[in-house]
């Protein structure tokens, strides 16, 4: 194909897209810009007010550290939970994996607040669970496992982990399975083949999985403030409030700036980790 | 090898209990919505249909679930055209900063959905857009684009383009190579991208309830509006015909493309 033929024909391929990707980022821009003023809207000057307010309140730095907090621990568990089941997906040779691999994605596929709603009726005073344990006798009184940390943990770990399963299994999908065996055959043990072969292939697909479920968990705002029930505060919900409840456009700008810079150290440390582990 | 088996069997307990954590709570909706109760309690009495028959008597779950629909299905056209352009650029041409720009591309994959939600009724109600149908259309096609991009870049990489050369050499004009060669290989491809993208269209929460407002509410806005006021199982009967429409997208999936295909 020709260069002149290209020259004009990509910027039309692009073009569609591109326009879309600009409604997004222009918005953000806007934003950055209005957490940098005084006041929005009618701004009379720029200032870093926004920025000093949030880092020197201890309300909005406790939130902070337990959205970070509520990230990390959301990552974790998913990724504990989801590398055997993506192990079992690709290797198991089982008859059932098929279903496996649709019982995986059907979280995906319900709408989040049927999601939600079913966390409520398992983990509510009058739930499933707290039934169950009474009628065996293990507690005397309901547990209260809704409005806690935890509870915003479990929905959010229903929502992310087919997400985690998916980004491992399309990695270890791509591993040669002989390389395995070649390791076995060598002398090393089952686990130290896992070690020192498949693990480290696999870097890529738990990194992408990690940047996915940790940027998703902290921008989430249902299942905190659902199964959270207002005890929970993380920064998706105070932020709103900020906005609509306190009308301080741009402490909630500059507390949205904070958020989409932890989610961008993320993404670096991503880049950082493939770029170390995962083009040997 | 007793240690292998064992092994195994441990792991499949382990995928057996993942499992259940995984469809549990889905699953425990659907009882709920034909018991006779007035509320959401697990095991539900005796057995009604009156839940379904009151969504029928609201008329505004009707009509959020037209506006739904609606949203999905041009967001969705939007994206599959702008998106499909994008990804046979992306796979087919090599130009500087094409890496960067396919990163911008997927960037609402991962961006926290809360920050665009406040980013975008800050811009669209100057624009007039705000609580407005075309509003939502904009925040769903940016939401949806990647899934689309995504799937088509990948399906294309896989493809052999001497298929598409070899069309154009024995005098196809352009419009019949894709029409007639590029089209037909990329079906399963389209049709996934876009059965994802009108699902995540159809699931959006968060940037969608800073954009609705008073008669222009989506299904989950709606069905999160009524749960604030009212805990019957009425949201049980919504969820459950929801579960059956979702059952109803995997099995046409499965006929057409299989999922395993798509996703990984």
């Amino acid at each position: 194909m020709g260069r002149w033929r290209q020259g004009l024909k990509l910027p039309l391929l692009l073009a569609p897209a591109v326009a879309i990707s600009i409604a997004m980022l222009a918005p953000i821009v806007v934003m950055a810009v209005i957490s940098l003023q005084d006041r929005f809207p009618d701004a009379t000057r720029f200032t870093l007010d926004a920025y000093t307010g949030f880092f020197t309140d201890d309300y909005q730095l406790r939130v902070a550290w337990r959205t970070l907090l509520l990230g990390a621990t959301v990552t974790a568990i998913c990724l504990v939970l989801a590398y055997p089941v993506a192990w079992f997906l690709v290797f198991g040779r089982s008859r059932v994996a098929h279903l496996v691999f649709l019982a995986v994605l059907a979280p995906l596929l319900v709408s989040i607040v049927v999601r939600t709603i079913g966390w409520t009726v398992l983990l509510g005073n009058e739930g499933l669970l707290n039934t169950t344990l009474l009628w065996l006798g293990v507690v005397d009184e309901p547990v209260a496992f809704m409005r806690s940390f935890w509870s915003v943990v479990t929905g959010m770990v229903h929502v992310l982990l087919p997400f985690m399963v998916l980004s491992i299994v399309s990695v270890l999908g791509k591993i040669d399975p002989s390389l395995a065996e070649a390791a076995g055959l060598l002398g090393a043990r089952p686990g130290r083949v896992f070690l020192a072969v498949t693990l480290p292939m696999s870097v890529q697909g738990i990194a992408a999985g990690s940047v996915i479920v940790f940027c998703l968990t902290i921008g989430a705002y249902l299942t905190p403030l659902w199964l959270g029930r207002g005890s929970v505060a993380v920064m998706a919900l105070t932020m709103r409030q900020q906005v609509l409840d306190l009308v301080d456009w741009p402490g909630g700008a500059a507390a949205a700036m904070v958020l989409t810079l932890g989610a961008l150290v993320v993404v670096g440390l991503y880049g950082l980790a493939v770029h170390r582990f995962g083009r040997r | 090898m007793p240690r292998i088996c064992l092994a195994t069997l441990g792991l499949r307990l382990f995928v057996a209990v993942v499992v259940c954590f995984l469809l549990l709570p889905i699953v425990i909706v659907i009882p709920l919505a034909f018991g006779n109760d007035g509320s959401l309690i697990f095991p539900p009495r005796g057995l009604s249909l009156r839940w379904f028959a009151n969504i029928f008597q609201r008329p505004e779950f009707l009509s959020a679930f037209a506006l739904s629909a609606a949203v999905a299905l041009v967001a969705t056209t939007i994206s599959l055209v702008a998106g499909s352009l994008a990804a046979y650029a992306l796979a087919r041409f090599r130009f500087p900063f094409r890496g960067a720009l396919e990163m911008v591309f997927l960037t609402p994959l991962i961006f926290p959905a809360i920050v665009l939600g406040l980013a975008l009724s800050i811009v669209l109600g100057p624009l007039g857009l705000l609580r407005s149908f075309w509003g939502l259309v904009l925040a769903h096609t940016i939401l949806t684009l990647p899934y689309i991009i995504r799937t088509l870049t990948g399906t294309l990489k896989e493809l052999d383009r001497s298929i598409e050369e070899a069309a154009l050499v024995l005098g196809a004009n352009p419009w019949r190579m894709v029409s007639l060669v590029l089209f037909p290989l990329l079906r399963p491809g389209i049709l996934a991208g876009a059965i994802f993208a009108l699902i995540i269209s159809f699931d959006e929460f968060t940037v969608t309830l800073f954009l609705v407002g008073p008669r222009l509410n989506t299904l989950p806005i709606e069905i999160f509006n009524y749960v604030e006021f009212n805990i019957d199982p009425t949201v049980a009967a919504i969820s459950t015909i929801l579960i059956g429409l979702s059952t109803l997208a995997v099995v046409l999936i499965e006929r057409l493309v299989g999922l395993a295909r798509i996703l990984t």
